[in-house]
């Protein structure tokens, strides 16, 4: 049998059937999302507790009933934290995302980029007018080019949980320095049993976390305000990193299996008693306070220590985020505005047991914040903690330099391969820099 | 003959050996599972891990099915689970008849690419499907979700299929067609019966795959209503903190079906798998 011949124009004409064969289901994607009924699409990530949950669900549907929707007009879809990022980005590809969810901090600059988000910025100026005002270190990651894009929802302080009966048994107050922690944390550690030290230095992003927070005390940061200077590979860090070394490797007071722990390591960690200290937002806490009230009595949450350029606590802040395709804008804004009114909101920020921390100062007067000596230290947290890209903004650029753990790896190549730490800083640097420079061409 | 039977009986014992390991390493992630669902929670973070849970509990298993919809999770895997398997052996049945029997222009390479087809990976998929099921306004169903599978189900049960016709005598469904069977009639009557093996196989693999896929589950699926045990364990973990007590325990029941599926049908299974259809 012989094979038929194609001609130029068969060829041309099957090119063409093909093209829009492909291209025919983003077109009526794009078409039939203009074209939606009126409702109300949200993605909810889950919350700590599952009565913040279900409080945010009612909201949801009270404003929809407000807004003069019937309950089959609201999609309300609960999305792990796991599966947001591939899910979010199948619904942006197909021009079909939610209509308002939540991002975590650098995801708010990271879309907005994109040209993805709603301009919030009207939204975000009422709130600041509120009582108080919000505060303001909330607005660094949500800002771009100078608009709000994203609506901040909470500040999370990353204070250092400590065992205060493991201080009072070794007659020792919480240190105050580095030094100091060092020294008390040798006083109060048996290992292998108990380890003083949960830091987290796993190639996974809380070591980012803990690993900055630690150099920003020593004068180090990443990048500088410019949000185009990378300075990763300055004397400071140098001695931040040096700092950690010797924690590790002459103080013995992390424990060795830190360098293979995930984001859940540090947690784990203090839960079962095995760390006497841990950088953590306060998900720990609120954890112990459904699973371990005992440990949660004698847990204390404070700044972290001193280095010789001071105090610097690491917060991170989540934001509502809309979604510019949806034909409905105002409605998305509407349910913003109701969510965040300071009555609802109230309402689901304590019920998430001081995991969320309010953006409204105001709401730090209600007995919830002022009755347990735990959040004492949070309103000073909340009002100058900076994010982990400081001393740049929480970029694009940031956001890819902790999701590819190019820190982590730096503090590897110390503790695992016994680098220099100031050679380890210079590949670090280098790296930084190559991200940074892709960004900044676009 | 001494030599002979020591090496035999050697040879023996490194077998048996080595089926003891893999047993083991089958094992032991299961029993681990089981025991860790059966603990507390203070005993899960423990600094010793227990072999043995030390004060065992069923409090994970009751936050389980009081607090969670993870009955729901069961059902609808179940139902994309058993619909997968039902389309996947209808479509592949007819379609491997038609390549295994039929002649017409272009069998050799839909053959092929059924296999090329089943090689591409869903992460280059979804994106695709997942405009197409928007279209199609199948997304958050439980038919998007089986329509999604079969993307994947019916090559691998077309393509096994149609090597195990080829390997039923021509003569035996010519002799069908004298007596007066159509061509439909003898695929029903002849073929099929003679395949029971191998349509084991592909039910069993079609169950399986499709009870355990995740991806396609995690990005076209948005509601409670359709949520599969695969995504639905997901909710386990909230932000940093592994809630291990009922995530192990859903983890131990989500592998039953399939477990169960293979030991009733386990003899098919392993003939399918490795005979034609009239050897043995």
């Amino acid at each position: 049998m012989r094979a038929a011949r194609m001609t130029r124009r068969q060829i041309l004409k099957s090119a063409g059937v093909a093209t829009v064969a492909v291209s025919a289901p983003w077109w009526h994607v794009g078409k039939s999302q203009a074209q939606r009924a009126k409702k109300i699409v949200f993605w909810h990530v889950p919350n700590f507790t599952p009565l913040a949950d279900e409080l945010q669900k009612q909201q949801v549907y009270e404003f929809a009933k407000q807004a003069g929707l019937k309950e089959s007009d609201v999609e309300y879809a609960t999305v792990a934290n796991e599966q947001f990022d591939a899910k979010l980005a199948a619904a942006l590809e197909a021009g079909n995302p939610p209509d308002v969810t939540r991002l975590y901090e650098s995801n708010v600059q990271f879309y907005a980029a994109g040209g993805h988000l709603l301009d919030v910025n009207d939204l975000v100026e009422k709130m600041r007018r509120e009582p108080k005002g919000i505060f303001e270190s909330a607005m660094t990651s949500v800002v771009f080019k100078g608009r709000a894009m994203g609506v901040p929802l909470a500040v999370n302080p990353w204070p250092v949980h400590a065992r205060m009966d493991l201080l009072e048994q070794a007659r020792v107050e919480y240190p105050k320095t580095w030094d100091e922690f060092v020294e008390t944390s040798k006083k109060i550690q048996s290992p292998p049993r108990l380890f003083a030290f949960g830091m987290c230095l796993g190639l996974v992003a809380d070591t980012t976390d803990n690993v900055m927070n630690l150099l920003w005390c020593y004068g180090g940061k990443m990048v500088e305000a410019d949000n185009k200077t990378v300075v990763m590979n300055s004397a400071e860090n140098v001695a931040g990193v040096k700092m950690i070394e010797a924690m590790f490797k002459t103080h013995k007071i992390i424990p060795p299996g830190a360098i293979s722990w995930d984001n859940s390591g540090n947690n784990k960690a203090y839960q079962s008693k095995q760390a006497a200290f841990v950088m953590n937002p306060s998900s720990i806490y609120a954890y112990l306070d459904g699973n371990d009230k005992d440990l949660q009595k004698v847990t204390g949450l404070y700044p972290v220590p001193a280095g010789p350029k001071g105090t610097v606590n690491q917060i991170d802040t989540w934001a509502y985020g809309a979604f510019k395709k949806n034909p409905y804008p105002e409605l998305a804004k509407g349910l913003l505005e109701y969510l965040m009114h300071p009555a609802n909101y109230d309402k689901i920020i304590q019920s998430t047991g001081g995991r969320w921390v309010p953006v409204y100062k105001r709401l730090f007067d209600s007995p919830f914040w002022k009755e347990k000596p735990a959040f004492a230290h949070f309103i000073r947290m909340a009002e100058t903690g900076v994010p982990v890209s400081y001393g740049g903004s929480p970029t694009p650029a940031a956001g890819e330099v902790l999701n590819t753990n190019v820190i982590p790896k730096m503090i590897q190549r110390v503790l695992v391969d016994n680098w220099d730490a100031g050679k380890a800083l210079d590949e670090c640097h280098k790296k930084i820099v190559e991200i940074y420079t892709r960004y900044a061409k676009g | 003959m001494r030599s002979i039977t020591g090496t035999r009986r050697l040879l023996k014992w490194v077998g048996n050996a080595l089926l003891v390991m893999m047993l083991v390493w089958t094992l032991v992630p299961f029993y681990w599972m089981v025991v860790t669902s059966l603990k507390k929670d203070k005993e899960i973070y423990g600094f010793e891990a227990t072999l043995v849970p030390r004060q065992p509990t069923l409090a994970n298993y009751t936050r389980l099915f009081a607090t969670t919809p993870f009955v729901k999770y069961v059902r609808n895997s179940t139902i994309i689970a058993l619909g997968t398997t039902v389309f996947s052996l209808v479509f592949g049945c007819l379609g491997a008849y038609a390549l295994a029997r039929l002649r017409f222009p272009g069998r050799g390479l839909i053959a092929r690419g059924l296999v090329v087809t089943y090689l591409v990976p869903p992460s280059l998929l979804f994106i695709p499907l997942f405009a197409v099921m928007s279209t199609l306004a199948l997304i958050d169903t439980h038919q998007g979700l089986i329509l999604a599978y079969l993307s994947f189900s019916v090559p691998f049960a077309t393509w096994l299929l149609m090597g195990y016709f080829r390997s039923v005598p021509v003569e035996l469904e010519e002799a069908a067609l004298v007596d007066g069977c159509t061509r439909f009639g003898s695929l029903v009557r002849v073929i099929l019966p003679m395949s029971l093996p191998a349509l084991a196989v592909v039910a069993f693999f079609a169950f399986t795959q499709s009870w355990n896929e995740f991806l396609y589950a995690n990005v076209f699926v948005n509601s409670v209503e359709v949520r599969t045990i695969t995504t639905g364990l997901t909710l386990f973990v909230v932000e940093d903190v592994f809630f291990w007590g009922p995530m192990m325990g859903a983890s131990f029941l989500s592998t039953l079906p399939p477990l169960i599926l293979y030991l009733i049908f386990q003899r098919w299974v392993v003939k399918g798998l490795t005979l034609g259809g009239v050897k043995g």
